[in-house]
Order: C-alpha cells, then sequence, then structure tokens
C-alpha cells in the first residue's frame, strides 16, 4: 500500500476522414473518452475513472494515443473506448473509433511496444505502397531503424517521419 | 452419535431479494407496476450507466397503495442496486426516497419480519 498504480492504455485513432487527423487533440479525446465513461458507466465510473486520468502523450500525425487512469478502474475505461463514436472540436464532428494496441503498467513498456509496433507497420506499408518515391522513404526509415553494425544506438526508434 | 458437519456456502445464491418502499411525501399520482420498475432502471442508469441499466431486475410483487415492492437482482449486481436506489432522490421532479427493509438471498426469508416481529 505505498504508492498509486496506473495503468496506461496505448491506442491508436482509426479515421476515415483525413480531417480528423487535425482536429485529434488532447482536450478534445480527453472529453470524448469522458462522455463515452458517463454513459456506458455512469455517475459512479465516470467519477472513479477520472480521478488520475490523462492524455499523456498524443501523436496526430500517427493517431496514437497514450491514455492513464488507476489500477483499480482500467477496466471501466478499456471497456468504454469502443463507444467512443466521434471526436468533436470546434463545432465539428468527425466519425473514429479507437482501436486499443496495449496496456501497461508504465510508460516506458508502453513506448518499447510502441516502437516494436511501429516496425511493423512500417514492413506492411512497404508491402502495401503504390508510389516509387513512397518506397523510397520508407526503405530509409526501415533502414535508419533496424539494428546494424555502424550504429551504436538504436534509441529514438519512434520518432518516425509517419509518412504514409 | 453421528458425526455432525457443518456447511457454509458463501455466495452461493444466484439471486439476492430486496424488499423495499418507496416514500412519496406528496400527495401525488402513485407510479403503477411498470413506472415503477422504470423508476428503479432509471436510478441504475443514472449512477451505473447504461452497464448498470441493462442488470437483469426484476419486480415481483408491488403494491401501489403502500409503494412497496420485491426486487429480486443476480448476486453480483446487488451493490449497484442497493447504490443506485440509495442516491436516487427525484421521480418526476417530485423528492422520494427509498428504503430498503430486508434483503436476502433466500425469497423465504421475507416473509417474516423479525424486526417488527410479524412472523
Amino acid at each position: 500500500m505505498v504508492r498509486f498504480k496506473n495503468r496506461y492504455v496505448l491506442c491508436e485513432v482509426v479515421s476515415e476522414d483525413p480531417r480528423c487527423r487535425q482536429c485529434i487533440e488532447d482536450r478534445a479525446l480527453g472529453l470524448a473518452v469522458r462522455d463515452a465513461i458517463a454513459r456506458v458507466h455512469g455517475d459512479y465510473g465516470l467519477a472513479c475513472c477520472s480521478i488520475s486520468f490523462t492524455v499523456k502523450y498524443l501523436n496526430a500525425y500517427t493517431g496514437t494515443v497514450l491514455l492513464r487512469c488507476r489500477k483499480d478502474w482500467y477496466r471501466l475505461l478499456c471497456s468504454a473506448l469502443p463507444f467512443v463514436r466521434y471526436l468533436e472540436s470546434r463545432a465539428q464532428r468527425y466519425p473514429c473509433f479507437l482501436n486499443t494496441l496495449h496496456v501497461g503498467g508504465t510508460i516506458r513498456t508502453c513506448q518499447k511496444f510502441l516502437i516494436q509496433y511501429n516496425r511493423t507497420q512500417l514492413l506492411r506499408l512497404l508491402q502495401n505502397c503504390t508510389n516509387e518515391e513512397e518506397r523510397q522513404c520508407i526503405q530509409k526509415s526501415l533502414l535508419r531503424c533496424s539494428l546494424t553494425e555502424e550504429q551504436s544506438q538504436s534509441g529514438d526508434e519512434e520518432e518516425d517521419d509517419g509518412t504514409e | 452419535a453421528a458425526a455432525f458437519e457443518r456447511r457454509v456456502l458463501r455466495r452461493a445464491a444466484e439471486h439476492h431479494y430486496l424488499r423495499v418502499r418507496l416514500e412519496l411525501p406528496d400527495a401525488g399520482a402513485r407510479p403503477n407496476a411498470a413506472q415503477f420498475k422504470q423508476l428503479v432502471v432509471t436510478a441504475l442508469k443514472e449512477l451505473h450507466g447504461e452497464v448498470g441499466a441493462a442488470l437483469p431486475v426484476d419486480v415481483l410483487t408491488y403494491e401501489e397503495k403502500t409503494l412497496s415492492a420485491i426486487l429480486r437482482v443476480i448476486s453480483s449486481g446487488l451493490v449497484k442496486l442497493w447504490s443506485a436506489l440509495t442516491l436516487l432522490g427525484f421521480y418526476q421532479n417530485r423528492r422520494c426516497a427509498f428504503r430498503v427493509l430486508q434483503t436476502s438471498p433466500f425469497l423465504l426469508a421475507l416473509s417474516g419480519n423479525s424486526r417488527e416481529l410479524i412472523l
């Protein structure tokens, strides 16, 4: 009973509308998630999950979101995430959904997972890309982030250019 | 002499039964059975959301004159139901309160009331 334990939920925002990317911001997303929790779990669920709830990390280019909540109530949060149907900002609604990728106990484990995930996503993008210059870009990113003997450190891989 | 064996089963019952009474201090139209159930589900929905409102609650008996009823709920949902009934304050903008008179995992136990010595 020494410290408060948190759970970090890593999700990605998937939307068909390309304009949705610009409205991915932490306040809009936080409000949307809290609204979904209030609908699904009522006042009690909203109060429980809001104790230590923040949007810790947000990447608008890749749509990656890291949410934090208390360890006792992370199941309420995870069960309410499929009920987020749209993001609202500046009086505009964009339909979207949240894909849960990983639930971790610390930011570091989520970061490790995200690095692995981004690597596999790059490989998938390489298979599906149509343009020659896109292919060159992705191949360059892949070479930079895979381990070679010359490179002394392979950190900072999650700072990919996010080309699509 | 026969061997004495005592078995205690905890949390073995599937349902919990609650005898509740709705207190409506002002004189107005009393809810009928359907409106009473709607009130219970609304209370659950406010406190516990859609998940709470989907809890399988049954109104086994309802008396409109005394506004008392026997509710049945699945055992895992007893805490949610009881807390929702406690925190309900309004019925159609009129002040109201739920009083829980008896609760038991067995329906037969609700027939006798040892508080008022009615057995």
